[in-house]
């Protein structure tokens, strides 16, 4: 201690300036590090405090690692129009409301930059017009009747290919709509080839359904990509088709233990939805569970929307009886049947939506979300198709798990008499059948997609039942279907 | 001065200490502490619960978890690990004889089950049937080892890419993904390629094994570490239900052990276990639970107007060697007049026999009973219809195969493949179904032949036809 000295006034003043100086650069440090973190978060989703809105438009968690830059996103029709026909998104099926930035069914979210993902509502909400000249209504919770998904893969993959999809390139493209920061612009350049790689190898992982028939609109094969993305399986030897029309998702509380999917191959609403959001581009580890159990929650008892049009309601009447008699034991809500799976020998219908879905992928399935406690283990492989409940079910046209059926009236006839071409992606409701007129190859500039019952997994056979009642009673049974 | 450089002296050390008992306790407490599984059913301990392999031989889970999605061109086709033939039930985690146990991480490796578990189909397009103590005649621990291996001497197994793969299914920590990035999955590469190029380099110089086979080498060479006497082990994997009513028998094809306990034990050795991490109290509770496993009934129809007849025959024909009660049952019979393929038996001297019993002395579990023989057990037949392909090698694939002599009997045919073949009794051995997703058989291949067992091939094929019905049942 001895050889401690006392600082003099002068040492004091010059630490204590020292300090302060000190303090000024932290100061300073953590302003810029709040900028940075403001402007370039690693994880920051756009909320919106309406449910409908987040339906349509949050996020739930897909951009983190199958996103696509919102800017990349944003140009991709102005660098490529020929490859949308000149219509942007929207000639893909993708809704678009008046003063949205995003198409319905698309989420930003911040990671570093802004990234574009897909939602439930991509595939979940619909368009419907009164005649060739009304507005469409957008109805959330109903199938998308017009989206083309494998027509947006193509288009991302066909993008991501094209020799003009270069770091300049798309860097032109932005300049004509924004002006980014120069750390944008270096984060942007560096992400254009990676953006080519991701979509050229999910390009790539999803060829298999160019030797399958088209989807077309309203339709998707949801468990052969499943095994290609989610287990990277060579699909080489799998010649299965697992296409299959887009169910309404609304009134999910009384469907709790039912069996789920077309094929009924999961009793559990939360696992099918955490299943469906691996669809949307989610993976284990970015799902954002909060966001999704918002949209959860709400659909348990979200009504379908009531029939808009006239009913005949004495004639609605009489097809109560008639549909008492023939089909709510296996369709309505409380009956033996709802929810159960009839056999495929029995049902009858295009049998490959089953087949595609193999024990062998059930069982992989229980590897989904492995290490947290909502693990998959409800998958099951089946032996038939399950009897849905039929809320709203003018609004979820066409008919059957395929889709191979245009209209109610249509299915009630025998097989043979049913259509065996008629086109998709059409939104005009057609009030006497009941379903979309289906019977138009184009309107207004727009070629819609030919169904052909011919190929495989679009077969419009079997569910025979009704169909030898009178035709009359059939137009009954129709009449009160439209209230359900 | 002095007093000031000893106080930094002592802050130093204990600065050092804390520091150091922190990063001990983090690291065992991630890297070594124990977390016991206990299965409330003896099934479910059979199915899934651990033999003590785990930590010898363990695949950190999440490092197995992606390994299929990885490295897809290293199994025998799409379907993940069921490729690999792995019975997997519907809602489990884990294919049936794989096990996870946490030791500082979860860890997976196999037990009992992953041979010892028969699944049969009715059609291709049926979920299989399960039975528990019977042969996999599909799970291939050989393609299995080799995946591993293949995968871990892979260029692209390295800590980049395997962390890449982990990130798109799991959330990890700082912490772990630095334990995956700087020990965990070098390690784990480390393992398999010391695995692949000092443990298992005799497996490239034998015949495959295929599905439902496996070598009995790893007893030797694996696990007692033996020199390599370059004999062929190959052999059917065996049912191990019903083991009270086999009291007394000889064990193994060969007969090479007189009691249960001891194959049951050496067995969780050659499936990954060391005498040190053996889960001794586990395998005695499988060894318990076998006992009184019930043989697998057949599904199927059978024709009671046969099986009658069938049985008179089966009385006379077969009864002295394969019945309960029979006076050869379960004792050897020797290869002059059994006459099958003698490869598994001459792999088996008694010089393996004596190691064996020196192995595990200091253990109270130790090996006594193992012996060396002149041919092979005959076997009680109870669930023979789950039991294809027949013979000690699985050479013959269904029971109308074996009643006929040998030269009519299939030269190449296929295994592996679960669809059974009511008609023959065994699974289909033949057709494109089957070949697409099964292993060709080629008895010409060096301990493959089917040779032998020539009683019952000269009956009429009315008899024969009924002596089938009548084993139906068995």
């Amino acid at each position: 201690m001895k050889d401690y000295e006392p600082p003099t006034p002068v040492e004091i003043r010059e630490r204590k300036r020292i300090k302060i100086i000190l303090l000024i650069i932290l100061v300073i440090l953590i302003a810029i590090a709040a900028y940075l973190y403001w402007a370039f978060n690693p994880n920051r989703p756009v909320d919106y405090a309406d449910i409908q809105e987040h339906f349509k438009y949050g996020s739930i968690g897909s951009e983190p690692a199958n996103g696509i830059p919102y800017w990349i996103f944003k140009v991709l029709p102005d660098m490529f129009p020929e490859k949308l026909g000149g219509k942007g998104y929207a000639a893909l099926g993708f809704i678009e409301e008046p003063g949205k930035d995003l198409p319905i069914g698309f989420s930003k979210r911040r990671v570093i930059v802004d990234r574009v993902g897909l939602n439930c509502a991509v595939c979940h909400t619909g368009t419907l017009r009164d005649n060739a000249n009304s507005q469409p209504r957008v109805i959330v919770g109903m199938p998308a009747n017009r989206l083309q998904l494998e027509n947006y893969i193509r288009f991302l993959s066909a993008c991501a290919l094209d020799p003009r999809f270069t770091a300049d390139n798309v860097m032109t493209a932005i300049a004509a709509r924004t002006r980014l920061g120069p750390i944008e612009k270096f984060i942007y350049r560096s992400a254009v080839p990676l953006t080519r790689e991701a979509l050229i190898e999910q390009g790539s992982r999803l060829s298999f359904v160019n030797t399958r028939p088209d989807w077309g609109p309203g339709r998707v094969d949801t468990f052969n990509p499943y095994k290609a993305i989610q287990f990277h399986w060579p699909m080489e030897g799998d010649q299965s088709i697992g296409t299959s029309d887009y169910p309404s998702i609304w009134n999910q509380r009384p469907r709790e233990g039912m069996q789920l999917h077309w094929d009924g191959n999961n009793t559990s609403v939360e696992e099918r939805n955490k299943s469906a959001a691996l669809g949307a581009g989610v993976t284990p580890a970015t799902i954002d569970l909060d966001r999704l159990k918002r949209i959860e929650d709400w659909l348990l008892d979200f009504k379908a929307p009531a029939y808009p049009y006239p009913v005949n309601e004495t004639v609605a009447a009489k097809g109560e009886a008639l549909y008492k008699q023939h089909c709510s034991a296996c369709h309505d809500f409380g009956s033996a049947l709802v929810g159960t799976v009839t056999p495929i020998g029995k049902i009858s219908t295009d049998p490959e939506r089953l087949d595609s879905y193999t024990y062998t992928l059930a069982v992989n399935q229980n590897l989904m979300y492995a290490g947290y406690p909502w693990r998959f283990s409800h998958f099951r492989k089946t032996n038939g198709y399950a009897n849905m409940p039929l809320d709203g079910i003018w609004l979820r046209a066409p008919y059957l798990h395929n889709g191979s059926v245009p209209t109610l009236r249509d299915l009630l006839e025998p097989p043979d008499q049913r259509p065996k071409e008629f086109y998709r992606g059409y939104n005009v409701f057609d009030q006497k059948n009941v379903g979309f007129v289906a019977n138009l190859a184009a309107d207004g500039g727009e070629n819609f997609f030919k169904y052909d019952t011919t190929l495989r997994g679009n077969n419009n056979g079997g569910h025979i039942y009704g169909t030898t009642l009178s035709a009359e009673d059939k137009d009954a049974i129709v009449e009160y279907m439209k209230k359900l | 001065m002095k007093a000031k450089t000893r106080r930094t002296i002592i802050k130093l050390v204990i600065v050092v200490v804390v520091l150091g008992a922190v990063v001990g306790v983090v690291g065992w407490y991630k890297l070594f502490r124990k977390v016991p599984v206990y299965y409330a059913s003896a099934e479910d301990h059979f199915k899934y619960g651990s033999v003590g392999a785990e930590e010898p031989t363990g695949v950190p889970y999440l490092i197995w978890l992606v390994l299929p999605r990885m490295f897809p061109e290293k199994l025998p086709g799409p379907g993940g690990y069921t490729a690999l033939g792995a019975a997997w039930e519907e809602g489990q985690e884990l294919p049936i004889g794989f096990t996870k146990m946490t030791i500082g991480f979860p860890r997976v490796a196999v037990n009992c089950a992953a041979c010892h578990t028969t699944t049969v189909r009715a059609t291709p397009k049926d979920k299989p049937m399960m039975f528990l103590g019977g042969p996999s005649s599909r799970f291939m621990p050989q393609a299995y080892l080799r995946f591993l291996f293949a995968c871990g001497s892979d260029p692209r197994f390295n800590s980049d890419n395997v962390l890449k793969e982990i990130d798109r299914i799991y959330k990890l920590s700082w912490l772990d993904r630095a334990l995956y990035r700087y020990v965990l999955i070098p390690q784990t590469k480390r393992t398999l390629i010391k695995q692949q190029t000092e443990d298992y380099t005799w497996m490239n110089s034998r015949p495959d094994w295929g599905p439902g086979r496996t070598d009995m080498n790893p007893f030797q060479l694996v696990v007692m570490k033996l020199p390599d006497n370059h004999t062929i082990g190959s052999t059917d994997i065996m049912a191990i239900w019903n083991q009270r009513a086999h009291e007394g028998f000889l064990r193994h094809s060969d007969g090479l052990n007189s009691t249960l306990i001891e194959p049951v034990l050496s067995a969780a050795l050659a499936a990954g276990a060391t005498r040190d991490s053996l889960d001794v109290e586990g395998l005695k509770r499988v060894n318990q639970w076998l006992l009184d496993l019930p043989p697998a009934k057949y599904p199927y129809f059978v024709d009671q107007n046969l099986t009658s007849s069938g049985n008179e025959i089966y009385n006379r024909e077969c009864a002295s060697c394969h019945a309960f009660g029979g006076a050869r049952t379960g004792k050897i019979i020797p290869i002059e007049e059994v006459q099958t393929d003698r490869h598994r038996m001459d792999h088996w001297p008694q010089s393996a026999a004596d190691a064996f019993n020196k192995y595990a002395e200091k253990y109270p579990w130790g090996f006594h009973n193992f012996r060396s023989s002149n041919g092979y057990v005959a076997l009680a037949l109870d669930g023979v219809w789950a039991r294809a392909p027949y013979l000690h090698n699985g050479s013959v694939p269904t029971l109308a195969d074996l009643l006929v002599p040998v030269e009519q009997r299939p030269k190449l045919f296929v295994r592996g493949y679960d669809v059974y073949d009511q008609e023959r009794v065994g699974f289909v051995s033949s057709g494109a179904d089957a070949e697409k997703s099964g292993f060709r058989y080629d008895t010409a291949v060096i301990g493959n032949s089917n040779q032998g067992h020539l009683w019952g091939t000269t009956l009429s094929p009315e008899d024969k036809k009924a002596l089938i019905e009548f084993l139906k049942t068995l």
